[in-house]
């Protein structure tokens, strides 16, 4: 076993950042300050040139690289793997080498659409996914440590990802020391068996890169129609228009409107890798978010999560399409929700809405109150017998979305249901992590029975929140005096401070178990759901993915 | 653990959570993005899910972790990768503030 020696003057590359310099997706937010377009032969002389005193030119025209072109990644994979070899392998590079070299690798050897389905939650900095690989085997040796997704994103030959397990032992030797891999001979048991379902599951060629290589990628330009929303402001919608600067590199103009009707307007640079990995950097009302998404195969939709720069944990899902004269959708309709006899206003949010409004059967338009072609604004009444269940909408040829007929609310879901802040602040260099909630409805179904498979979703509702102790644990140990608080109208939570606490029973952070609770209002009864919330301790570790 | 005898209540927990099977659950059970569980301690949750468990507060034993890599994805490993990261910082549970993240270079 060999300790790899630490790189002490290559070290200084990794910024040691402070709580207001949170810089993940540093590159490629550095990647759009500027066009980057560069040629093949570019790319592959700075490999030359800065790469080769430890790879070496295999003569191989397909494959022309050791080792790096044994491997695909998505851009934030390949970001990671470039800051690695900075870090503890020497490498020098220029910021500019090495966004064209990211754009390149991405683009050449990335992940096809499908390989990244189910777990873009990472790229997304989505800090609250529930994650379960398909592999447990590999799921069990992996993410005891990292996310599994950071695995589960990437495509290698068997030989190097039995070199990524070398290299695991040597950066880090205690592992085999760790519970769960000291009761049997770790390193074998992992080059033997894990290794050979690595290489099943995550293989360097595949048929759904062949494809995707061979399908003509299209230029995002345009007018997209989005919808979305976004921690204590609520959902959007917005018109972003995209026009090219240099071939997968675009300007951004963002307008729109909050459902309380305040502006929102912003610009932005985007840069799209692997002909579908859009990345971009947007100032929103004057503050700075970033955008991951994924544009579809035929270039005509677009999903992800916008979420702050500053606090990534603080975002929410995007939804987008490309308007065309000869197509027209219907993103959202909100409220989604309308009770046996009751009427209530419906805001239909699309693109082109023309044409006749049909809200689906027992449901009645009384009046249309607004309408535009993005927007449509009715008053609607659901009769007393209307059908329970999910309402079809369409306005003239736009489909999409559904209102749900409900007669009694009879259960809340907060979301994320499993959550995770981290203390911070207090006069220290990490920021507190939150969480923001919201709250889904449902109701009971055909089978009358709430929790179960039939349940009808009834969509986000409005709550009132608040905190509980989680367990008995919690409530000994006042974790609900010290973990933190939550503003009872945006879902909001806010973290205790960071560092030892005094007041406490030998001095323990302010770390906690709590329920979140969401309490919401149904006629005249009141509905309320709880989830469980971690409140614990910072990670010191900011890695592009988790 | 077969020359070892837990004596106290903590320890038989552990002693618990070691157990194959128990342990099989522990690492076939969803987990939330990033967290690690499973060492012992684990960083944010202990092996039961709680955090009964953990070092507490963690100021006062983190270098006796950080020094053996002991969650290398949570605590900067100055063993191997990032030698320097506390050398400033004497005393973790007095001068914490002083800690910071490892962030990924912000290139300009």
């Amino acid at each position: 076993m060999n300790i790899n020696k630490p790189n002490r003057t290559s070290r200084s590359v990794l910024l040691k950042g402070g709580a207001l310099a949170w810089a993940q997706l540093a590159a490629l937010s550095g990647l759009l300050t500027m066009a980057t377009v560069s040629s093949a032969g570019d790319a592959q002389q700075i490999i030359r040139d800065r790469c080769l005193s430890c790879h070496s030119e295999t003569g191989d025209r397909q494959a022309p690289f050791s080792r790096i072109s044994q491997q695909r990644k998505t851009p934030e994979g390949w970001e990671m793997t470039l800051q690695r070899m900075q870090a503890i392998r020497g490498l020098k590079i220029s910021p500019q080498e090495k966004r064209t070299l990211i754009k390149y690798l991405s683009d050449t050897q990335g992940l096809a659409p499908a390989e990244t389905e189910g777990v873009r939650y990472v790229l997304e900095q989505n800090r609250n996914a529930v994650e379960s690989l398909e592999n447990q085997a590999i799921a069990g040796k992996c993410s005891v440590c990292h996310s599994g997704a950071r695995v589960a994103l990437q495509r290698r030959s068997e030989p190097e990802w039995e070199k990524l397990v070398h290299f695991h032992m040597a950066q880090f030797p205690t592992i085999e020391l760790l519970a769960g891999a000291r009761d049997h001979d770790w390193f074998e048991q992992t080059i033997n068996e894990i290794v050979p379902e690595l290489a099943n599951s995550y293989p360097l060629n595949s048929t759904q890169w062949s494809d995707w290589k061979t399908v003509k990628k299209q230029p995002l330009t345009g007018s997209w129609r989005a919808v979305g929303w976004l921690p204590e402001k609520g959902e959007y919608e917005a018109r972003f228009t995209v026009t090219a600067l240099d071939s997968d590199y675009y300007n951004l103009d963002i307008r729109g409107k909050y459902a309380d009707g305040s502006p929102l307007s912003g610009t932005g640079r985007a840069l799209v890798y692997t002909g579908y990995e859009w990345r971009s950097n947007v100032t929103i009302n004057g503050i700075k978010m970033r955008q991951v998404f994924a544009a579809s195969e035929d270039g005509l939709a677009m999903e992800g999560r916008m979420f702050l720069r500053s606090a990534n944990e603080l975002g929410g899902a995007v939804r987008a399409v490309r308007e065309s004269p000869d197509r027209s959708h219907i993103l959202s309709i909100s409220p989604s929700y309308l009770k046996q006899g009751e009427r209530s206003v419906i805001n239909i949010i699309g693109s082109r809405l023309y044409g006749k409004i049909a809200l689906g059967h027992d449901l009645k338009v009384l009046k249309i109150l607004s309408r535009s072609a993005d927007r449509v604004s009715v008053l609607a009444e659901a009769t007393e017998g209307a059908s329970l269940g999910k309402h079809p909408v369409s306005i003239g040829s736009a489909n999409g979305g559904y209102l749900a007929v409900y007669d009694r609310l009879a259960r809340v879901e907060v979301t994320p249901t499993e959550s995770i802040a981290r203390v911070g602040g207090n006069g220290g260099k990490l920021a507190k992590q939150k969480v923001a909630y919201r709250a889904v409805g449902y109701a009971a179904g055909n089978d009358g029975q709430p929790g179960t498979e039939d349940d009808l979703r009834l969509g986000y509702m409005p709550a009132h929140w608040s905190l509980k102790a989680f367990d008995e644990v919690a409530e000994h140990d006042k974790d609900l005096l010290f973990a933190g608080t939550i503003n009872s109208v945006t879902g909001v939570f806010i973290p205790g401070d960071a560092g030892p606490n005094p007041a406490r029973k030998m001095s323990t952070n302010n770390v906690g178990q709590l329920a979140v609770v969401a309490t919401v209002k149904d006629g005249n009864q009141q509905v309320s759901g709880d989830n469980h919330l971690l409140v614990t301790v910072p990670t010191f570790m900011f890695p592009v993915i988790q | 653990m077969k020359h070892l005898k837990s004596i106290n209540k903590k320890a038989k927990m552990l002693d618990q959570a070691t157990g194959s099977e128990e342990l099989d659950e522990v690492v076939a059970m969803q987990t939330v993005v990033g967290c690690t569980g499973v060492t012992d301690p684990g960083w944010e949750v202990d092996p039961f899910g709680g955090l009964g468990s953990l070092c507490q507060p963690m100021e006062s034993d983190l270098y006796g972790c950080a020094d053996a890599c002991w969650w290398p994805a949570q605590v900067p490993d100055t063993m191997s990768t990032h030698p320097d990261w506390s050398s400033d910082v004497a005393k973790a549970n007095q001068d914490w503030r002083k800690l910071d993240g490892i962030f990924p270079e912000e290139d300009k």
